[in-house]
This record gives structure tokens, sequence and C-alpha cells, in this order.
């Protein structure tokens, strides 16, 4: 019999935040895609405005508001609420990070709710466009920005609500604190990305 | 942190060194659990809920070869037309048909899924692990992918295939001038093999970047790894542009949106732009991993470490950069301003630089080596002909002037077979003779070999090569016939003649394979002698790859194992554990959990199925779609992994009578 050296991984542990985790690598690779998709987009809402001049055009009939401007109230209720909704989305991230199953069960209501609220608020945006999908290139390309962002809502407001159940009906084990992680990675980054389109499609029109 | 091997104070990577006294009867027990672990499912069953990488990777590779074969046979097809003048062989609707489904299924259906496929072999057992980082949505990859393909093909078959071309330019693939669901049918078949490279892409990240054997950091990785993660990131930055490009191409078609519609402020080059800035990458997405597959075969034949691996993985980078400033190379034909013409000729030809630092490396590892010319070392040396030749025609079209002369000749045909073929197709054939033994446990016939290369090199250039001077005499590509004044008619009979030499060869190949399945010499762990850590495991691998997973201590990592090779221990036996270790330095980190076989990825698969198939035809089945989706979701997740495996375990181990789930235990935090 010979001997052979060997490592002794036992005492390692099973899970850990961030990088640590190949999930969290997973999950900013599946986040890069789809900055790349929206950054995509928005090369094609730059690109299509060089063809109408006025950006938007006038409306065809002649409907009471002629403005064809966006109307900015829907848009920026939802801003709000978004901007509001990154503190549950903190506080639910450090409370998976320090065990603290309260202030996660709490912060994820809250989430919750916010999530619900942008999503009802952005049902109104699309009206608030003036223009319909199928009316101009103009009206094509926010329609697909607002819709693009809305299933991220949706997206975000599901998991959301599945990690919620878990914590609530069962435990508040390491594995699922990890996701709680992620999804707080994921918030940040729909309020991001939002705060990019909403200046789009709210203020170049009107700025530039 | 050090990563030298270094055995004083009885640490290694902070982690206690032990030396143990080797027991046959532990190794043995430990094995036999681990057989019962990782044990795979069998028949229909096994089919829908396998998560094992070696599984979905060889029927990733056996699919998409099939569909390799039907693009050829369509070319077959187009050459019996092209071989005389004033054919009637095929009308030309048809033709149309089968120039789009060609081109579809060699770039989509054929070129990407097996490379990536290649990687999800082959990655895990290179970097020493016990499987992809996330198995279940590695199936769910292919899946899609499988079931895209089977939508371009029944469609085909039903007369409603794409019509086109495979790049489907608007205004033709616009609803004013494409009525009817053929282009549709391309539109949502690129949705889904896009998903399915995607995730490929995400797998491959994960899994190289986290789960690398301790001790192989990142200056010690295999040049194949390297070059599938460059082609992971290429592939995550370039294939949104054409998920877009068709997404909205079909809403054009479908629901009347105005994005390339001139007459409401859309821009029919947009789809251009769009469509080729993934269109460029995607070429280096299916050169890059052939690259990497070049590397180890020549390293393997000519008996020495490569010349300059640092220049090598510099040279897949930037390669990978460049691709993405060329795509306006293939629009040079549209009106752009002369500024942007200047601009992207140049990076054109810039990108020769990186792929000529590549070339002359291999010839100075070749140059200083103790050559033997197996099969695989053959191909890599065509590849090295035919894709030199496919460059400097690369180099030729990268001119304004030029270009224009040629654009949509047949010189472009010409120009893109030698680079796709020689440059990907050559390196995966010796790729397929020099992995063959581990996924198999028997050699490829030699004999047989060679005739397979000599068939295939001559009949490509025979057919091929005869395409420039088609081109510069002004053949465009895509006219179902000529007239027989044109002159073209002897270059054409050729290359239909070479078309046959070729097929030829590709059918000794298939004959080769089937033989050699049965009959073929036993191969062994290690055939070739090789450095890389996948010949280091059985041939073909056990499901866990590695009874115990390898320690790397060079850059080599066979070549430069001391006696006895280091292990690690300590990973259960009970569960599908790996070992996750950190990205630079590979210092070991966590025991990680795989998931095992599960029929999630499957419903998840047939829920994106109804979503984009459906979807042809109304808009509602997005909402279905969106339902069923999250249906699936919620089962995958609240499904408890750990709950199943041990019930699974369970399963296995007892009787049929005594068969009851096992209560789940509460982990404590």
């Amino acid at each position: 019999m010979s001997t052979r050296p060997i490592i002794d991984v036992s005492e390692l542990p099973h899970h850990g935040f961030d990088t640590l985790d190949p999930v969290w690598w997973g999950n900013n690779c599946l986040l890069a895609i789809e900055t790349s998709m929206f950054a995509i987009t928005i090369a094609t809402y730059f690109y299509l405005r060089q063809n109408i001049h006025p950006w938007p055009p006038p409306l065809a009939q002649l409907t009471a508001p002629l403005n064809p401007l966006p109307n900015l109230g829907p848009g920026t209720a939802t801003t709000a609420v978004l901007l509001f909704s990154c503190l549950p989305a903190v506080l639910v991230d450090l409370c998976a990070r320090r065990n603290y199953r309260t202030g996660a069960q709490f912060g994820l209501i809250i989430c919750l709710l916010c999530g619900v609220g942008a999503i009802v608020l952005r049902s109104f945006e699309f009206a608030a466009v003036r223009f319909r999908w199928d009316a101009n290139a103009y009206g094509s390309v926010v329609w697909f920005m607002l819709g693009m962002h809305m299933a991220h809502l949706l997206t975000l407001t599901l998991e959301a609500f599945l990690l919620t159940l878990w914590i609530f009906k069962r435990q508040f084990d390491m594995k699922h604190r990890l996701d709680i992680t992620a999804l707080a990675i994921y918030w940040y980054w729909v309020v991001g990305i939002w705060l990019v389109l909403y200046s789009i499609i709210y203020f170049v029109p009107r700025v530039l | 942190m050090k990563v030298e091997f270094v055995s004083q104070n009885d640490k290694m990577f902070g982690l206690p060194l032990i030396h143990e006294e080797e027991s046959e009867s532990a190794i043995e027990n430990d094995r036999r659990e681990m057989e019962r672990t990782w044990a795979r499912p069998h028949g229909v069953r096994g089919f829908l809920i396998e998560t094992d990488h070696k599984v979905i990777a060889l029927r990733y590779i056996i699919t998409a070869f099939v569909f390799f074969l039907l693009g050829g046979l369509e070319a077959a097809l187009m050459r019996i037309q092209l071989a005389r003048p004033e054919s009637h062989f095929l009308n030309p609707d048809l033709y149309n048909q089968i120039f789009t489904v060609h081109g579809t299924t060699m770039m989509f259906l054929f070129a990407v899924p097996i490379m990536t496929a290649m990687g999800i072999y082959l990655v895990p057992l290179m970097i020493g692990a016990r499987d992809v980082a996330f198995p279940r949505l590695n199936a769910y990859g292919y899946f899609v992918y499988l079931i895209g393909g089977l939508l371009l093909y029944a469609s085909f078959l039903l007369n409603t295939g794409p019509d086109a071309g495979w790049f489907s330019y608007v205004p033709l693939a616009g609803p004013a001038y494409s009525p009817g669901k053929r282009v549709d049918i391309w539109a949502q078949m690129i949705t889904f093999t896009e998903i399915s490279g995607l995730i490929g892409a995400v797998v491959i990240i994960g899994t190289a970047f986290k789960m690398r054997a301790p001790g192989m950091s990142l200056h010690r990785m295999p040049l194949f790894v390297w070059a599938q993660i460059v082609t992971s990131f290429m592939i995550i930055f370039a294939m949104p542009a054409v998920m877009l490009a068709s997404s909205f191409l079909a809403s054009d078609r479908l629901v009347d949106t105005h994005f390339f519609n001139p007459a409401e402020g859309g821009d029919a080059i947009l789809y251009q732009h769009l469509f080729w800035f993934f269109g460029h990458p995607e070429v280096y997405i299916i050169f890059i991993p052939a690259l990497g597959f070049i590397s180890p075969i020549i390293i393997t034949f000519s008996r020495r470490k490569i010349f300059g691996y640092t220049a090598m993985v510099l040279s897949l980078v930037a390669t990978a950069f460049i691709g993405f400033g060329l795509w306006v190379h293939h629009m040079f034909a549209t009106p752009l301003p002369q500024m942007s013409q200047s601009f992207f000729t140049a990076a054109s030809m810039m990108i020769a630089i990186p792929s000529g630092v590549q070339i002359f490396c291999w010839i100075a590892t070749l140059w200083g080596g103790k050559i033997t010319v197996r099969i695989p070392l053959l191909f890599v040396l065509g590849f090295f002909a035919i894709f030199v030749l496919g460059g400097l025609t690369g180099v030729m079209l990268a001119a304004v002037p030029l270009d224009l002369q040629i654009h949509d000749t047949f010189f472009v045909v010409a120009h893109l077979h030698y680079v796709l073929i020689g440059g990907s197709v050559f390196p995966l054939f010796g790729a397929f003779y020099y992995w063959f033994p581990k996924w198999t446990g028997r050699m490829l016939n030699e004999r047989a070999g060679r005739l397979n290369f000599w068939l295939m090199f001559i009949g490509f250039n025979l057919v091929f090569f005869p395409m420039h001077q088609l081109g510069l005499k002004g053949m465009p590509r895509r006219v179902y016939t000529y007239m027989p004044d044109s002159g073209w008619g002897t270059l054409n009979l050729v290359a239909s003649i070479g078309a046959f030499i070729l097929a030829l060869g590709v059918l000794v190949f298939i004959l080769n394979v089937f033989w050699s399945r049965r009959a073929g010499e036993i191969a062994g762990d290690d055939p070739w002698a090789a450095d890389t850590l996948e010949w280091s495991t059985s041939s073909p691998p056990p499901a866990y790859n590695f009874l115990y997973l390898p320690i790397v201590q060079g850059a080599y990592a066979r070549w430069s194992q001391s006696s006895p090779a280091p292990l690690v221990k300590g990973l259960s036996t009970k569960k599908r554990e790996t070992l996750v270790t950190s990205v630079v330095d590979a210092v070991p980190e966590l025991r990680f959990e795989i998931p095992g076989p599960s029929y999630w990825p499957c419903l998840l698969a047939l829920a994106t199925a109804e979503t984009f198939i459906i979807g042809i035809f109304t808009p509602w089945a997005f909402v279905v779609g969106a339902v069923l989706a999250f249906a699936v979701l919620f089962g995958w997740f609240w499904g408890n992994p750990d709950y199943e495996n041990l019930k699974a375990l369970e399963t296995r181990a007892r009787p049929e009578h005594e068969q009851r789930p096992p209560k789940l235990q509460p982990e404590k935090a």
C-alpha cells in the first residue's frame, strides 16, 4: 500500500454569498444579456429618431390634447414607486445576509406591494405615449421599451412572490437567503435600467 | 493566496494536507456509492429528465450533426440544379426555400450548437469538475434547440420553409413582400436557437469560472477552455441583437408595428445593422471554439508545450473585441458615410493580426516538436491551408471598391465557405477523431480517417475554389439557374462534381463512426498521452467524471503531475457534490451541490414552445405562455432538489413494496 497526498475539503461550507457562489455568476450573466438587449433597443430608438422630424411626430387626428409629447404623470409615478422600492430591497438584502427572518419577511411584503404598484402604474404609461404601437415607428419603439421593461417588472414581482411564499411557509435556509440576495441584485438592476429608459422616453422628446 | 504546490506545514490552499494510505476497499466502497448517487435514468423517462452534461452534449452533437447532414443534402440539391445551365431540376420557389433553409440550418442549427456542445461535454472534464454549474438549465437549452430545429424542418416539409435568405432582409421579408407564414417560422426559429445558445454560454461561463480543479488558476487553464469562455462572452453580447431583429420583424408582420416600414418612419437599413451586429460576431462564435480544438491537438501531436500561451490567449480576446467592430463590412453596398466605410475597412483588416499571431504560434509549436501526423493533426493541417486562403479573400473583401464589385456574387459564397468550412468544420472533424475515443472508449479507424480527410479536402477545394472565378465573372448568388451563353457552365459542373466528392468524404466518416463504435480498437483512458484532465478518467467517463477530483500543479495538468498525484477528498458520496473554487486562483471555496435529473426543464421548454410557435399566429400565445411558464417555474422552485434527490436515492435503494418518500428535514441555519 502506497500513500497519496490528499486535501480534505469536508470542512468547507456549502454556500457562500456573492462571487463565491456559481449562481451569482449565472444570475449576472443573464442580467448582462438583458442589458445588451436594452442597450440595442436604445440604439434602435435613436436610429429611428433620425427618420422622424419632429420626434414624436404631430398627432394626426384632432383629438385633445394636441400635444404629442408623452404625458409625464404615470411614468414619473412609476419612477417614484420604483425608487422607493429600493429601500425595502436593501433591507431584504441585508436581512438575508444577517439571517434575520422577520426583517426579510417585512421587506419582501413591501417589495411586493411596490412591484404590484409599479405594474399598475405602468399599464397607464402605454396610454400616456399618445401613439399606439401600430401608429408609426415612434409608437412601435416606445411601446417595445415599455413592454420589455414591463416583462421584467412582472418577472421580478413573481420571483419576489415565490421567495416570500417560501420564507413564510418553509424555512429561512441558506440556499434561499442566497436567492434573496440574487433577487435584490435583480431589483436594483430593474430600477437602474428604468431610470435610463425613463429619461430617454420622457425627456429626449422634450430636451433634445 | 499562493497556489503553488507546497506540502510543508501540512496545508495546501489553507486546507489540511494528509498523506493517506491508499486502501482498495475504501476506493471500491466510494465508487459503489458514487455510482448510486449519480445513477442515470433510462428509457423515455431518462430522455426527458437527464441532466448529465455528457449525455446532453452528445445529444446536442448528434442532433447538430443530423442537421449538418440535412443542410448538406440541401447543398447537394442546389449543386445538382446548378451543374448545368437552364436546368429545371428545382423550381425557383423550391430553390429559394432550399438555399434559405440550407444557410439557416448550417449557421443556427449546426455550427453554433455543435461548438457549444463540444464545450458542454469537454469543459467540465478539462477543468476537473463533476458536471456543469447549472445542469438543469443546460437540459432546458437542449430541448429548446431541438424544438426550434423541428419547427424549421416540419414547416419546410409542409412547403412553408422560409425563402428570404438566411438573413431575411427587409423589405423582402417584411409583411408587404412575404405574405404567409414562411418568414415568421424563420423568425421564431431564431428565437429558439438563440435562447439555447445564450443558455449554453451562461452554463459554460459559470462552470469555467467557478468549478476548476484546485490549482488550475487562469494562467494554467487549457486554451480550449479559454476559447469557450471568450466565445460565451461574445454570445452574451451579440445574440441579443438578432433576437431583437427577429422580434421586431415578427411584430412588424404580426401586430403591424413599423420598425422596418419606411412609410411610417421605420428603416430597412436598421434591420441590416441589427442583423450584422450579431452576424459578424457569429462568424467568430463559430470560429473561436474551433481555434480551441486546434491548440490541444497541436500540443498532443507535436509532444511539446504551446509556443506563446499568453499571446494565444490575448489573441483570442483581441479577436473577440475586434469582431464586434466589423459588422458594417457586410453592408458596404448600402449608402453609408465614407468615414464609416474607412473605419470598418481598417477594423476588418486589423482582425487579420490576432488570427495571424495564432497561426504563427501554432507553426512555431509544430516547428520545434516531434510531430506524429495522426488524423486529428491532418485535419488541422488542412485547416491551415484552407483557412489562410479564406482569410486572404476576407482581406480582399474588406476593401470597399472591390467589395462593391463582387458583392452578392459567388466570390462571397467561396469566401464564406473557405472561412467557415476551413475554419470550423475541418477542426471540428479533427476534434471528432481526437475525442471520439473519450466519448465511446474506441478509436476511429485510421485508414478510413485518411480517406475521409483526403476526400473532404480535395472535394472541398473542387467545389469552392471555382466559385471565386465564377464570382469574378459576375455570377450572382441565389439565382436558381443561368443561361448557356454566360460561360459559367464548366466551372459550375466542376463545383458540382466536387460537392459529391465532399459528400463521399462525409459518408466515409459516418461509416467509420458506425464501424468503430462496434469494432474499433479499444482506446483506454489516454490513447494520445495528452496533457489535459479529460484523459485522466475512464473512456467513456463515469457519470460523476472523477471519483476524486484532481489537483492541478502546472499549466499542462497531466504532464506536470507529481506521482502519486494529489487528490481532493471529503466531498459527499451520498449527494451530488462538486468543488467550487475561486475565479482567478482556483482556491477551494465551497462544496456545491449540483441538482440532478428533473422533469422541469422539459416542461419549461414545452411552455417556451407554446409561446413562440402559437405566437406565429396570435399574440395571445405570449399571455398563455407567460402563465404556463410561471406555473412550471413555480413547480421547479417549490420542488426541493434535496428532497427529490433523496427520494430518488431511496427509491433505488429499496425494494418496490417498501418505497415511501422520506421526511423533509429542516436545514439548520
